[in-house]
């Protein structure tokens, strides 16, 4: 399964994830009209600061034994039988919120309006999801876990 | 080998997708009194509401059966457990032998010793007949009289607004929702729900149900009434009074039982090959550190598939439940999980008020650990904090920031690295590999 990590190394929280993936999921998929745009498009995606200096940018993580499955009493939320990946049907989600409390990322967004939520969902009209390709340090990757793995071994030598 | 599973919501449903996942062949057996179980017992209030249509309630699709295998019983009662034979008494007399056996019976709705309460027009909320048999009577009805402050009590009253009706909730205690949020977040709640127009009576208890044949007037024990306005002053009662557990079957068979069905860490009860799973079933607290009883979706949920993952052979541990519920009421949502109410001084507590945006948040810590949350309307990372409380680490470090809006998963990255025994999910490695 391909995902998207954090090299917390590189990662600078500037926040250029955020705005791609607003921009990604809105209508005009083009920065300057989707500002304009009503509603305003959503990110799923966050830098989080860990401590001065040090950041991290979370999505959903797509865990094996996803608690926002578990909890989700709609059945919106669901595990792709191929990928395996989490993903969200928002026809069957009714805004009971059951994944933003048992999610230990925070990896979801409530729209208050619509009564429904929004996570990640790796952009499948693209190969490279849009925060990826954003990130100016190359923090973000897709990959395999086992990718990423031999990556962050590199990494963490490289580090001082 | 011969699976047979009794009861065929949350826990039951998440059983047999576990069992599968391990034994594509061995035959499952499962026994459900209701005719069509495949529903999401949580989305019926919504569906009285109105706010869904009946084919968003159903949780998992007709095939469901089919496609794993099953032979499904439906609408038949499993009556007795022979745990030496091996063997089921349905109510049409008929035996099943198994060779696992899960017990997922669920829980009732409590109806009290109210007189009167046998009348026509009083109802629980539990399965989606209620919801159908309540909903035949809205034409004829203008108000609602709710028994129940609890979330059952209250998602009804929320339905039956929404569908134009004139609702009052009745609650026996000081305060609503007293059984998951504290009396400061019941406060805001009740200001929401009383704003837009459902009456809340707190502190009185319903002392007689009267009519002729259909209920049209209760008597409070304050001596104060509720009287039916409808052409024909009928009254619509809901009884939102919580719920016992259905372990009568177990009990009489010899298997181990408190409040609930008693379940070790792999979700066998004290009989060997029978499991226990879902609302009837008890287990290790998280927070309380003492076996308990947590009726709720996810925790039925969680125990199926490990229940389910067990009979089949695996060797799964649960590591115990936690209380958690999420309700919304007119667009002010709050969640709370584990002990949110301490009954002694051991506990100790961290509040944050924003009146203006009607925000509340609370933890409850014991020993630098947290045990509970309550966030009123700003809820976002509430999942960060449950899993503190899942994980049992010491927060003294962080605990000046932890109610600030700003505490997201990247303030406890570090507590994330530093913790020896939690947060096995493969996931909090990941994301802290370079960190």
């Amino acid at each position: 399964m391909k995902k998207i990590y954090c090299n917390i190394k590189k990662c600078l929280g500037c926040g250029s994830c955020e705005i791609a993936c607003a921009v990604e999921h809105s209508k005009s998929k083009e920065l300057n009209k989707s500002i304009a745009e009503s509603p305003l498009p959503v990110k799923r995606r966050k830098a989080k600061f860990i401590e001065e200096g040090v950041s991290i940018s979370t999505g959903c993580h797509h865990c094996e034994n996803a608690a926002c499955v578990t909890a989700c009493m709609s059945g919106a939320m669901h595990k792709d039988k191929k990928t395996l990946l989490t993903q969200h049907d928002k026809d069957k989600c009714v805004g009971c919120w059951m994944c933003i409390m048992s999610c230990p990322f925070g990896a979801l967004t409530r729209l208050k309006e619509e009564k429904i939520v929004l996570k990640c969902d790796l952009c499948p009209d693209r190969e490279i999801p849009a925060c990826v390709e954003a990130c100016p340090t190359k923090a973000l990757v897709l990959g395999t876990l086992k990718e990423f793995e031999s990556k962050a071994v590199n990494i963490l030598r490289a580090s001082p | 080998m011969q699976y047979v599973i009794i009861g065929s919501s949350a826990a039951g449903i998440s059983a047999i997708e576990a069992i599968r996942t391990k034994d594509k062949v061995s035959k499952i057996i499962v026994i459900s009194d209701e005719k069509n179980p495949l529903y999401s017992r949580c989305l019926i209030s919504y569906l009285l509401a109105g706010t869904i249509d009946e084919k968003k309630i159903w949780y998992k699709p007709g095939s469901f059966f089919k496609d794993n295998k099953v032979e499904a019983l439906l609408g038949i009662k499993a009556d007795k457990i022979n745990i030496k034979k091996k063997e089921i008494t349905l109510d049409n007399k008929e035996k099943i032998k198994f060779d696992r056996l899960l017990i997922a019976t669920g829980a009732s709705p409590k109806l009290e010793n109210i007189p009167g309460i046998d009348k026509k027009g009083v109802f629980p909320l539990r399965t989606i007949e209620h919801a159908i048999e309540i909903q035949s009577m809205l034409d004829k009805v203008k108000s609602v009289a709710i028994l129940g402050g609890g979330l059952i009590g209250l998602r009804a009253a929320y339905a039956l607004k929404n569908r134009g009706k004139d609702v009052s909730v009745f609650v026996k205690s000081g305060s609503i929702l007293s059984q998951i949020i504290d009396k400061d977040a019941a406060g805001l709640m009740q200001k929401r729900i009383e704003e837009k127009g459902i009456k809340i009576f707190t502190g009185v208890a319903a002392k007689e149900i009267q009519g002729d044949k259909s209920a049209n007037r209760i008597i409070f024990d304050n001596g104060s009434e509720i009287v039916g306005n409808g052409r024909d002053r009928s009254l619509l009662v809901i009884i939102g009074k919580g719920v016992s557990p259905n372990i009568e079957i177990a009990k009489d068979a010899g298997i181990k039982t408190n409040r609930g069905i008693l379940a070790n860490e792999h979700l066998e009860t004290n009989v060997e090959s029978i499991f226990t799973a879902g609302d009837v079933s008890e287990t290790n607290d998280i927070a309380l550190e003492e076996s308990s009883m947590n009726a709720i979706w996810p925790a039925a949920c969680e125990q199926g598939r490990i229940a389910g993952l067990n009979m089949a052979g695996e060797n799964e541990l649960y590591e115990g439940s936690l209380a958690m519920n999420s309700i919304e009421f007119f667009g002010l949502p709050v969640i709370s999980v584990g002990i949110t109410r301490p009954k002694s001084d051991k506990y100790k507590e961290i509040v944050k008020k924003d009146p203006s945006k009607n925000i509340y948040k609370k933890i409850v810590l014991k020993n630098g650990i947290i045990k509970g949350v309550i966030f009123v309307n700003s809820i976002e990372n509430i999942g960060v904090i449950g899993s503190l409380i899942k994980n049992k680490v010491d927060v003294s470090g962080v605990k000046d920031i932890i109610l600030e809006d700003y505490f997201d998963y990247g303030k406890i990255a570090t507590l994330v690295k530093k913790s020896k025994k939690g947060f096995r999910e493969p996931e909090f490695k990941e994301t802290i590999m370079t960190l």
